[in-house]
């Protein structure tokens, strides 16, 4: 053991005292696999690049509608390893989810269960970073739903392109104007094409292109880049 | 997964040449799909290496370099990058390289090798690109590209070159050169060739730089010549001379030299069909006639851009075309109208006359009568002739001239001293209706009757133009009219007018500017070239324009005017009328990147042209 995982409660730390204790299961498959060291390099690193649709922005209240992610390996996003899922829920949808994220009342009955979406997802995200733009809602969301459903927080490795967006510009800049990060803005600088937004893959596809985007314009090979530097 | 509602796939769709592929595999090909994004300037595959997937780009622009380093290829969006590789079986040959951030997706080799093997349009699409830069041919001019394909250099050879030694005089090459009526000989230094002489250096290095004819031929020849195999493909040769732009090709095999290879070969072959062309114009007997042969000018048009000539010589190709039909109409209606009772010059005017001429033409023309021409006896004739000539062009598609510069109006049909005192009267009091004038008769050529009506007067507008201050300044503020967009990306500035608002104009904003710079240079040196890019080129070599000046402008000319003859090609393919209005949004990155830098040239000689004229002076 570490002396940085003495001194903080380092995820990875929590992962495996969580371990000994969920051994089976959709989180087990999760909690069996080390959370990636911070050495590790992105060419090495596996990424789930993922998003989430939902309902609102207050954890306590609002719920998943949709799910999707993709995979990053190697410098490349893989298609083959992407995923889209309708979280059914039996809440009326708020007018703006419907014009937003064109998800219909009727898709959401006939959607799958939360805890069928969290036991694909979550053994998906064994051994990987996820990858968010601004991804304190995937965070939130995902941690409040293991919590709900199997009584445990999930340790992540989160990386996220609106912090290191804020980071590359907060050194040219003191104050980075908030629309300014926004992922279609983000895209637009880095000369990606603009996808119409909202499509809970379609979204996870578009923060796993702006990854890839950011890690080339460092002008460093991926071998030398480390998870630590994110 | 819900692939088949993404955004990715429906780029994949549409993407030549899987726009036909079932949907089905479509999905699949979306579904397998890898992402990729390279910063500017990244080499991602490099000779020996073994690559796996076939590139589509999404955004961006990519160099594809050969083992020479010359520039092989261009990709941009929707284009395909690594086919040739993976269908070889991995072993990359070329250097690939971003040109422009880019976004690529990947398709995996093995998916495909699948597709070319079960679709026909994919292994020929793939095919007809694997060995050269030239575009699928349409149906009907299919031959063209063909031919240039499977045609090898060796084929197109006639005879020997002539060789001579660096220390052979320039007097006695040149005596070689025309007794053989040769255009190029070739100069070694014992077995080695150190240099090439083109009929082209004894005017521009001999004549206009005064260097004596006793001196040594390797004193105006161009060193170390590029050369090409005989067994190498016509193709390659032809994309070889537009890179280089240059018109002869020396072929060696080893130390041997095979001959020389001349633009003119590549027409001949690639053209055929041109010469036979014209050959059938001047051979039809009806304007009936004429008009079938002239409805063969736009597919004509299409499969000459396909085979990646310069717009130079395209523009040369396709006025030769409305030269032999303005000849044709000329001697059918002598024929039935008699021989002309006095002698007579037929002048064309603007782009027939500049070897200019595109996807679309009015015909501007004029007649210059002897003087001893009478009204009363004469008259008659010459108005019949111009009205048959002018009708016959309109139905053959040169449409009649809106401004009326035509042999048909009675102001431009005028004996010789009339037609002196046009020209003393533009150059001495360049009020404005005059200079919309100039731009139109100080392009000229006359194809038909007694030349020397015309060449007798050039030469006297020429003496006065040059030393005439006043007009050259009028004539250079003129030239600056039109500009061409400052931006490119959101400073489009677009035309009024319809359905065209939201283009570009080619023509008037890019085309024309270059048009009117180059022949206030022309004029200001007293040169009687009249084609752009010769005007530019003899401008440069009398000193009149820097060389960095006059290559800027050549290149900013050429690249505007074969984007042009591209999106006329375009036009005509899918059964339009071609026109010169270009949506920015059908220019690739790569096109406005070098759009951009055309303008940008353009402009910089428009404002070094209002200083050094002294425009500002004339307001």
């Amino acid at each position: 053991m570490n002396l940085a995982d003495l001194l903080f409660r380092s995820p990875e730390r929590r992962r495996r005292r969580l371990a000994s204790s969920h051994p089976t299961g959709p989180l087990g498959a999760y909690l069996s696999r080390p959370l990636p060291s911070d050495k590790v390099t992105i060419q090495d690193l596996e990424i789930l690049s993922l998003d989430l649709e939902t309902t609102g922005l207050d954890v306590c209240k609002d719920s998943i509608l949709s799910v999707g992610y993709t995979l990053v390996r190697g410098g490349r996003v893989v298609l083959s390893e992407s995923g889209h899922h309708i979280v059914r829920t039996d809440a009326p949808l708020p007018r703006e989810s419907v014009v937003i994220h064109k998800i219909s009342d009727d898709q959401v009955r006939e959607g799958q269960e939360l805890v069928d979406v969290l036991g694909e997802l979550v053994p998906k995200l064994a051994g990987r970073a996820l990858l968010a733009h601004f991804s304190r809602i995937e965070r939130r969301f995902l941690e409040a739903a293991t919590q709900e459903i199997w009584g445990v927080k999930l340790p992540l490795v989160v990386i996220d392109t609106l912090e290191i967006e804020r980071r590359k510009l907060g050194r040219v800049q003191s104050e980075v104007a908030p629309h300014y990060l926004r992922l279609f803005n983000c895209r637009d600088r880095y000369g990606l094409p603009r996808y119409r937004a909202h499509n809970a893959l379609e979204d996870a596809i578009a923060t796993a292109e702006l990854f890839l985007a950011q890690m080339a314009h460092r002008g460093r090979s991926l071998d030398r880049i480390r998870l630590r530097d994110m | 997964m819900e692939i088949e509602q993404l955004e990715i796939r429906d780029f994949i769709a549409r993407s030549a040449p899987l726009e036909r592929l079932p949907g089905g595999l479509l999905d699949e090909i979306a579904a397998s799909l890898e992402i990729t994004y390279f910063r500017r300037g990244t080499t991602f595959l490099s000779p020996g290496e073994i690559n796996h997937s076939v590139y589509l780009v999404r955004t961006g622009a990519i160099e594809i370099y050969d083992e020479t380093g010359s520039l092989y290829a261009h990709s941009s969006d929707g284009e395909w990058v690594g086919h040739r590789s993976v269908l070889r079986g991995g072993e990359v040959q070329l250097t690939v390289r971003t040109l422009e951030d880019s976004l690529l997706y990947l398709v995996p080799g093995e998916l495909f090798k699948r597709l070319v093997s079960d679709f026909t349009e994919v292994a020929r699409f793939f095919d007809e690109r694997a060995t050269d830069r030239l575009r699928s041919a349409t149906e009907g001019v299919h031959g063209y590209a063909d031919a240039l394909n499977t045609v090898q250099v060796r084929e197109l050879l006639h005879g020997g070159a002539l060789v001579v030694q660096r220390t052979d005089s320039i007097g006695e090459v040149a005596r070689q050169m025309s007794q053989l009526d040769a255009s190029a000989c070739l100069v070694v230094d014992g077995d080695e060739i150190v240099g090439i002489v083109t009929d082209r250096a004894f005017c521009t290095q001999v004549a206009a730089r005064g260097i004596g004819v006793s001196g040594p031929i390797a004193r105006i020849m161009t060193p170390n010549p590029i050369t090409i195999d005989p067994n190498s493909v016509a193709a390659e040769a032809m994309a070889l001379m537009a890179r280089r732009n240059i018109k002869h090709l020396p072929v060696t095999h080893g130390s041997e030299v095979m001959g020389i290879l001349t633009a003119t070969d590549l027409l001949r072959r690639q053209g055929h069909n041109i010469v036979y062309l014209v050959n059938r114009i001047h051979e039809a007997k009806t304007t009936e006639e004429l008009v079938t042969l002239a409805g063969q000018l736009p597919e004509t048009l299409v499969a000459l851009v396909e085979s990646s000539m310069t717009a130079y010589d395209i523009g040369h190709v396709v006025s030769s075309v409305g030269e032999a039909i303005t000849v044709r109409l000329l001697r059918m209606a002598e024929d039935e109208l008699g021989d002309p009772p006095i002698p007579y010059a037929w002048v064309v005017a603007g782009s027939l006359a500049r070897d200019e001429q595109a996807g679309r033409s009015d015909q501007d023309n004029a007649i210059i009568l002897s003087d001893n021409y009478r009204e009363s006896s004469h008259g008659e004739f010459f108005e019949q002739l111009a009205r048959r000539v002018s009708d016959g062009l309109d139905a053959c598609g040169y449409e009649y001239c809106p401004g009326d510069v035509m042999a048909t109006n009675p102001r431009w049909r005028q004996p010789q001293k009339v037609w002196s005192g046009y020209y003393r009267e533009w150059i001495e009091s360049p009020e404005p209706k005059a200079l919309m004038y100039t731009s139109i008769f100080f392009d000229v050529r006359a194809i038909h009757g007694t030349v020397s009506l015309l060449d007798e007067i050039k030469k006297d507008v020429l003496a006065r133009a040059r030393g005439n201050s006043i007009f050259l300044a009028h004539l250079a503020g003129n030239a600056l009219q039109f500009h061409p967009p400052l931006g490119l990306f959101r400073n489009f500035v677009l035309e009024a007018g319809g359905t065209e608002e939201k283009a570009l104009n080619l023509k008037k904003r890019g085309v024309v500017p270059v048009i009117d710079l180059a022949r206030v240079f022309a004029l200001a040196s007293g040169l009687a070239e009249i084609n752009t890019q010769d005007r530019l080129e003899a401008a440069a070599a009398s000193g009149g324009l820097s060389e960095t000046g006059m290559s800027d402008l050549r290149y900013a000319f050429e690249f505007i005017g074969a984007l042009r003859l591209r999106h006329q090609a375009e036009q005509i393919r899918r059964g339009q009328e071609p026109d010169n209005f270009v949506a920015p949004e059908r220019l690739s990155s790569l096109e406005r990147r070098h759009l951009k830098d055309a303008f940008e040239a353009v402009r910089t000689m428009q404002k070094a042209m209002g200083s050094r004229f002294q425009v500002a002076r004339l307001s």
